[in-house]
């Protein structure tokens, strides 16, 4: 037997255990799948599967009701003329009566609510940045050395742990359950989220560029910011975007606990029973969520190196109308 | 103008001996290529002369301090080392640093004679009218001579540089020690660049300091620079 012939025979008897592994795995993963929907129903699994199928027919009947979205309190002139289903938003076209309902700032218009959400959202993540940014650059090693700079870790993982949906409990006794909590509960988890993905990104610096700052006599606040935060920048703004994104999804959640804008809308209308107006409102949170990822992620991509070729604010403005460059088929 | 003294420098890494008892003197305004195989600790000695590190034993002294001030030498790195995201005026500023407090560097409030420093080393490197222009999208040779602006914006007494060209074609290699050899002669700065490409080294060194497994094996002009001390450098069948 040659030398290649014993490599050979070796490497394949590693191939067969580790193709052996991964089957064992995967049967584990769905016996434990199994058992679990059996614990979460309380039941067997075909029990379970047995009463969803005998639902199934009463849950058609609602999503029936869903099907014919009411739009009847789309903006003020809507909901005063009365304007059902899609009425509702073509009569509420009209900039005065756009800009006269999100004046109002309340929460029984799906377009105030909508703007509330999306207010919400960007303001908490704003609030939240300083501090993130703070916490994120003291809590990576290259800035703060080794045991202390896991104070300022221990305490973002501390406020990533605690749900954005019980900060806002949390805050009850300061500004009760209100689009205000929700804000303050949006920024305390801007802090641990966005802070920890700062830190993560820190730690991933190049050492060069550091070296050639130090090397200059630079000052240590200067090393920070022009050796290490400067390398950075980019990708802190991207993943800024990112969180953005999180937090107008977050908003929706705690309206629906009590926290103001379209959760606040969705939740009540469901509790009325209505579930045409939800569905509007299940409709407008689509939108919103949507129209916050397609800009964010839009401006990510003219963040990347080279997608960032020298544009006018009016070229990238008119970009975002081309929606062959969100498909991504828009041609280079 | 201002000397280098190499005095005695040991340094030790754990049980690694990277240098070995290295002394020399560099004259005021000389030019000095060190030579060396790699791992011979090249870098570990340029990094003493900086004060970027700390010798285990012996000392350097530049002028008549100890080494350690940083700002007094500047450096050119191999890897260019630039801030890609800024332009490359930006990225000249960044050797004015130690003359700016914080909060001033920021917000690139620097003195008007540092910026008119940096215009002046990109001038000096032949940049000037790639000023604007973000670092990132330069050529290797491009922003090496952006890292020569830099090290010059410091006003240093001393220059070193750490393989400056290693990773560069041949005619930006070129270029790149041809504008770092008129910006020493201009400005009277000692420079000691240490360097593989033996060719590149005999074109523009005045005078060569080869070490060879943390000891100087050699320290002698162009003529005294022979095959037979190259082989001695660089290859294992002769015996040093």
């Amino acid at each position: 037997m040659s030398a290649v012939d014993r490599s050979l025979a070796a490497l394949e008897r590693r191939l067969w255990l580790r193709r052996l592994a991964s089957i064992l795995v995967v049967v584990l993963i769905a016996g434990a799948t199994y058992a679990g929907m059996g614990y979460i129903a309380g039941s067997s699994v075909p029990k379970l599967l047995g009463d969803l199928a005998q639902q199934l027919p009463v849950f058609a009947e609602n999503l029936a009701e869903f099907l014919r979205p009411n739009f009847v309190d789309f903006t003020i002139r809507s909901k005063a003329e009365g304007l059902t289903g899609l009425a509702g938003l073509t009569g509420s076209l009209g900039l005065s009566n756009l800009v006269g309902t999100i004046l109002t700032g309340s929460n029984s218009y799906i377009v105030s609510a909508a703007v509330m959400t999306v207010v919400i959202g960007f303001v908490g993540t704003v609030l939240g940045f300083p501090l993130a940014l703070l916490f994120g650059i003291l809590g990576s090693e290259r800035v703060t050395p080794f045991p202390f700079n896991f104070i300022f870790r221990a305490t973002m993982s501390t406020i990533r742990a605690i749900p954005a949906l019980v900060w806002v409990l949390i805050y009850i006794p300061l500004a009760s359950i209100s689009p205000t909590s929700a804000m303050l509960a949006v920024a305390t988890d801007t802090i641990g989220n966005l802070g920890r993905l700062f830190t993560d990104e820190l730690e991933e610096i190049e050492e060069g560029p550091i070296e050639a700052i130090r090397s200059t006599g630079a000052s240590r606040p200067q090393v920070i910011s022009f050796g290490m935060l400067s390398q950075v920048a980019t990708s802190f703004i991207a993943w800024t975007l990112y969180i953005l994104e999180i937090n107008v999804r977050i908003a929706i959640s705690l309206g629906v606990v009590g926290g103001g804008g379209i959760g606040q809308y969705l939740d009540l209308q469901l509790g009325f029973l209505e579930f045409d107006k939800a569905m509007a409102a299940l409709i407008m949170v689509v939108v919103i969520v949507l129209a916050v990822e397609l800009t964010s992620s839009r401006l990510r991509a003219r963040l990347r190196p080279g997608g960032g070729e020298p544009t006018t604010l009016g070229e990238a403005v008119r970009s975002l109308g081309d929606w062959r460059r969100w498909t991504g088929t828009a041609p280079r | 103008m201002q000397p280098v003294t190499v005095a005695g420098v040991t340094k030790r890494f754990g049980a690694t001996v990277a240098l070995d008892d290295v002394s020399f003197r560099v004259a005021p305004g000389e030019f000095v290529v060190i030579l060396g195989p790699s791992g011979a600790g090249k870098s570990t000695l340029l990094r003493i002369i900086n004060g970027l590190s700390a010798p285990t034993a012996g000392e350097v002294t530049i002028g008549d301090a100890p080494a350690g001030q940083t700002a007094a030498v500047g450096m050119v790195f191999q890897m260019h080392y630039l801030i890609e995201s800024l332009s490359a005026y930006r990225n000249a500023l960044t050797g004015a640093l130690s003359r700016a407090s914080w909060p001033a560097s920021l917000l690139t409030a620097y003195g008007p004679e540092d910026k008119r420093a940096a215009l002046a080393a990109l001038e000096t490197v032949g940049l000037l009218d790639a000023a604007q222009q973000r670092a990132g999208s330069m050529s290797g040779g491009q922003k090496q001579r952006v890292g020569i602006a830099r090290a010059l914006v410091q006003q240093p007494a001393v220059l070193l540089a750490d393989e400056p060209v290693s990773s560069l074609d041949p005619k930006a290699a070129r270029d790149v020690m041809r504008y770092m050899k008129q910006a020493a002669s201009d400005r009277g700065l000692t420079t000691i660049a240490s360097l593989h490409q033996v060719n590149i080294a005999r074109e523009f060194g005045e005078r060569f300091i080869g070490i060879r497994d943390g000891t100087v094996v050699f320290d002698g002009d162009r003529d005294a620079l022979t095959m037979d001390v190259i082989d001695q450098l660089y290859y294992d069948e002769v015996d040093v």
